[in-house]
């Protein structure tokens, strides 16, 4: 895309003005690539822990799903569907945010509720059952870590977008146009300049001209 | 010629405030780690409002390889300059008597290889950033110098 010249005023000042506006322009673009780098590191590093927590995930669903149809198999249906109706987790779930390079992510937190009753489990103390609560509560933990990893890599997708579109804007509209601008402005000074340099010329040779006459 | 005065001062205002919202994330004040380990939930307040929340298994993680004295002196979050255009970063530090000194002790233990410390703080180069920041996701901060 061609660059456009944009200028209010031919005059000297807007020339310094212009220059002081590309200056600060291109600090910008450098921080702006900068903090592109940046993200990109740490929105590739979420998606390789993401795909990491995503297998151990399947793993544990896996486990935890034996278990279970084990515990089925042993106490039968009725036991088990009531122990999981009535049974209740002693964990509380912590919501909170982090800062990365200028982008909110969400941190989830699990956290041990020690006040809370430890599960009854109406099927007597079966091995079985608490081995596959165990099983469950692991799943849990990575589920919600699977949850706060996707949605960082969301947030940390949209700003990387957001952020290119801006290096992309001063990179291609903004900077060349203050570049085009001061040329044309210095070009046009510079004009100015050997007219002026020409006109004093035409009138020096003028007064000579009068000047010998007069003699 | 096109003039477009009306188009120029939204960039001109955009690029002041652009550079002044890029490091908006930065601690208003950053607490030591032994006072976060008393926390229920360890957090600071940032320059834009928001808040950030550091991760009790890291705050565990930095308290098992430091020691009591180290634990009063650790500032966090520790503040990872990005100057631009350069393949190292710094990490600014303590304000004890030794510069740095505790935050090299972390990041020896965290790399697993000994950190250049310098009289402005801890190098750090961007091929160790990454993993880095895999251990320390809360506790580091990044800022954009120039």
């Amino acid at each position: 895309m061609a660059a456009k010249i944009r200028i209010a005023r031919p005059t000297k000042i807007e020339l310094a003005r212009l220059k002081r506006r590309l200056r600060l322009a291109t600090r910008i673009q450098k921080i702006i690539k900068d903090r592109l780098s940046i993200l990109v590191m740490e929105f590739l590093q979420t998606v390789r822990e993401s795909a990491e927590v995503k297998e151990r995930l399947q793993k544990e669903y896996e486990d935890a799903y034996k278990a279970l149809s084990l515990s089925l198999g042993y106490h039968g249906y009725a036991p088990v569907e009531q122990t999981l109706m009535i049974s209740e987790m002693p964990f509380s779930l912590h919501a909170a945010t982090r800062n990365v390079a200028g982008v909110r992510l969400p941190v989830f937190q699990m956290e041990e509720n020690r006040e809370a009753p430890q599960a009854v489990l109406p099927a007597g103390n079966s091995s079985l059952l608490e081995y596959t609560s165990d099983m469950v509560r692991k799943c849990l933990s990575a589920t919600v870590e699977l949850a706060e990893l996707q949605s960082a890599l969301e947030l940390l997708g949209d700003e990387i977008n957001k952020v290119k579109r801006i290096n992309n804007a001063l990179e291609y509209v903004v900077i060349p146009g203050l570049d085009i601008t001061i040329k044309y402005l210095s070009m046009k000074f510079e004009e100015r300049d050997r007219e002026e340099v020409a006109r004093l010329k035409y009138v020096k040779l003028l007064i000579e001209k009068r000047e010998a006459y007069a003699y | 010629m096109p003039i477009e005065q009306e188009k120029d001062d939204v960039m001109a205002h955009y690029l002041g405030s652009e550079l002044s919202s890029v490091n908006s994330q930065l601690p208003k004040k950053r607490k030591t780690l032994s006072q976060l380990l008393h926390e229920e939930h360890p957090r600071v307040c940032c320059l834009d409002g928001s808040e950030h929340f550091f991760r009790i298994d890291e705050l565990r993680y930095l308290a098992s390889i430091l020691d009591d004295h180290e634990r009063e002196e650790l500032l966090l979050p520790m503040i990872i300059e990005v100057h631009s255009g350069m393949s190292e970063m710094l990490v600014r530090s303590t304000r004890g008597g030794d510069e740095g000194a505790v935050e090299a002790k972390v990041f020896a233990n965290v790399l697993g290889m000994p950190a250049s410390v310098e009289k402005t703080g801890v190098r750090i180069y961007r091929s160790q950033l990454g993993a880095m920041r895999r251990t320390l996701k809360t506790t580091t901060q990044y800022v954009f110098t120039l």
